[in-house]
């Protein structure tokens, strides 16, 4: 991966109508984004669908990207992810069935290399939803990496849709006060 | 209703966090475009909640998928091919082997497909896997962030693995050298804490017998200042910088002029500046 800098450098190229620059920005991103919308998406077809709409935007708005305001990471898998979840939403729901029975932690090994590489944002952020109720915690990182609805966790933790409402709105404003934003 | 309303804040949450309905959804959008206030609400979500971003595993779209969209910008013919860095490791997901059905498959095209669905399966299992280890990680250096029941067991092999620390980002800054509404010719970045600039070539190539050189101009500084010879390759890095005020590195001029080969015999410009520009911070320090 290029440093943030490179990656700021690239857009402002992009935004001056720079085509190679902008391959070199689909090369140095095109895996970490496919990754993001391809665990929401669950479909190889519709993933690349969506990131070819997503570099198409990137093109056309990278004058847009403040880098004061967001990494240049952040921003394009935002753009990406928003509209994975645009597109599960309204094709319906994806099948929850199709959830490998893997995701508990214990079943699984860390990658080694993330936690290396995390940064001060990151560890921040996983020390907030640390401190949530252990449900919580997992409901908050299913929604975020799957990109479930509100219905795919009632039916994952069993539990009224209600009541997800209530603990996801909990558990966010719980995350602001920890962050201290 | 005040846009600061807790309301607001836990809808924008929700948004980033991407489990309202389409309906909702498409009501926050419209809120967006109307709200700069609730608009920079929500964007200040996602960039919290991107962080999370950084746990999920790359993996490689179709090798198809450039040219899709290379068409759909409108790109009339393919660039000339670029040499590309190897921007992440080949997908090897740790969690598991391949079985042997995939392993077996006789078909080419069922073994892609194979194998793309079970990377896809990978992918979706070990993001939150890591950073569900990466919660009990943090536990075991700050149990007392963790609720009883989720704190690790005693594990002595476990407990000697602690994180190592992230290396603390320093501010970043960029300036793009470049005629006057011409395109970039060089990207310059600088590193706060080093003052290591580094110079990348993306538009010039200078004429035989004759180098690039890169100035530092300030109005605080009788003549201009060489940083030295540039562009004979893509990238080039200097530590240079250490010697001047922060304040002067950062509010300075940098200008590139072209020089006989090797660079000015005196510590002089002898032409005028053909690319320049003034840094922009780009990557704020870690707070």
């Amino acid at each position: 991966m290029l440093t943030p800098a490179e990656l700021v450098w690239l857009i402002a190229a992009v935004a001056k109508g720079d085509e190679a620059a902008f391959e070199r920005l689909y090369a140095a991103t095109r895996a970490k984004l496919f990754g993001v919308v391809l665990r929401i998406l669950r479909r190889q077809d519709l993933a690349e669908e969506v990131i070819q709409e997503t570099y198409v935007r990137i093109w056309s708005s990278a004058g847009r990207f403040n880098p004061g305001q967001s990494s240049p990471i952040t921003w394009m898998a935002s753009l990406a992810r928003n509209r994975a979840i645009d597109v599960v939403r309204k094709r319906g729901e994806a099948s929850i069935e199709e959830e490998p029975a893997a995701m508990e932690a214990s079943s699984d090994a860390p990658d080694p290399l993330a936690r290396r590489e995390m940064t001060e944002e990151l560890k921040r952020l996983l020390e907030c939803i640390g401190r949530l109720e252990p449900d919580r915690q997992k409901l908050v990182l299913l929604a975020y990496y799957n990109g479930w609805s509100r219905e795919q966790l009632a039916a994952k933790f069993e539990t009224p849709v209600n009541t997800i409402k209530t603990w996801l709105r909990r558990s966010m404003m719980d995350i602001r006060e920890c962050l201290g934003i | 209703m005040m846009v600061d309303s807790d309301d607001h804040i836990a809808l924008a949450a929700e948004y980033a966090l991407g489990t309202l309905d389409a309906n909702e959804r498409a009501q926050v959008e419209a809120m967006m475009s109307g709200d700069k206030d609730f608009s920079a609400i929500v964007r200040s979500w996602e960039h919290r909640l991107g962080a999370l971003n950084q746990m999920v595993g790359p993996v490689e779209p179709g090798p198809e998928l450039w040219e899709r969209i290379r068409t759909a910008v409108g790109h009339s013919e393919p660039q000339a091919p670029i040499e590309l860095p190897q921007t992440s490791p080949p997908v090897a997901p740790a969690t598991a082997a391949p079985s042997p059905a995939v392993a077996d498959s006789s078909s080419a095209i069922g073994l892609t497909a194979s194998l793309r669905k079970w990377r896809m399966i990978a992918s979706a299992t070990s993001a939150i896997a890591a950073a569900l280890v990466a919660l009990i990680a943090l536990g075991l250096s700050m149990p007392d962030l963790l609720p009883d029941s989720v704190r690790p067991r005693p594990r002595p092999q476990l407990a000697e693995v602690k994180p190592p620390p992230a290396p603390k980002p320093s501010a970043q800054y960029v300036a793009v050298l470049q005629k006057e509404d011409g395109s970039p010719a060089f990207i310059l970045t600088v590193d706060e804490a080093t003052r290591t600039f580094t110079a990348r070539k993306v538009g010039a190539s200078s004429e035989p017998g004759t180098s690039f050189e890169l100035w530092l101009i300030s109005d605080k500084l009788p003549k201009p200042r060489s940083l030295g010879v540039i562009g004979a390759n893509d990238f080039t890095s200097r530590p240079v910088l250490a010697s001047y005020d922060a304040e002067l590195v950062k509010s300075a001029t940098y200008a590139v002029t072209v020089e006989q080969a090797g660079g000015s015999p005196d510590g002089n410009p002898h032409s005028a500046p053909i690319f320049s520009g003034k840094l922009v911070e780009a990557v704020p320090p870690a707070r």
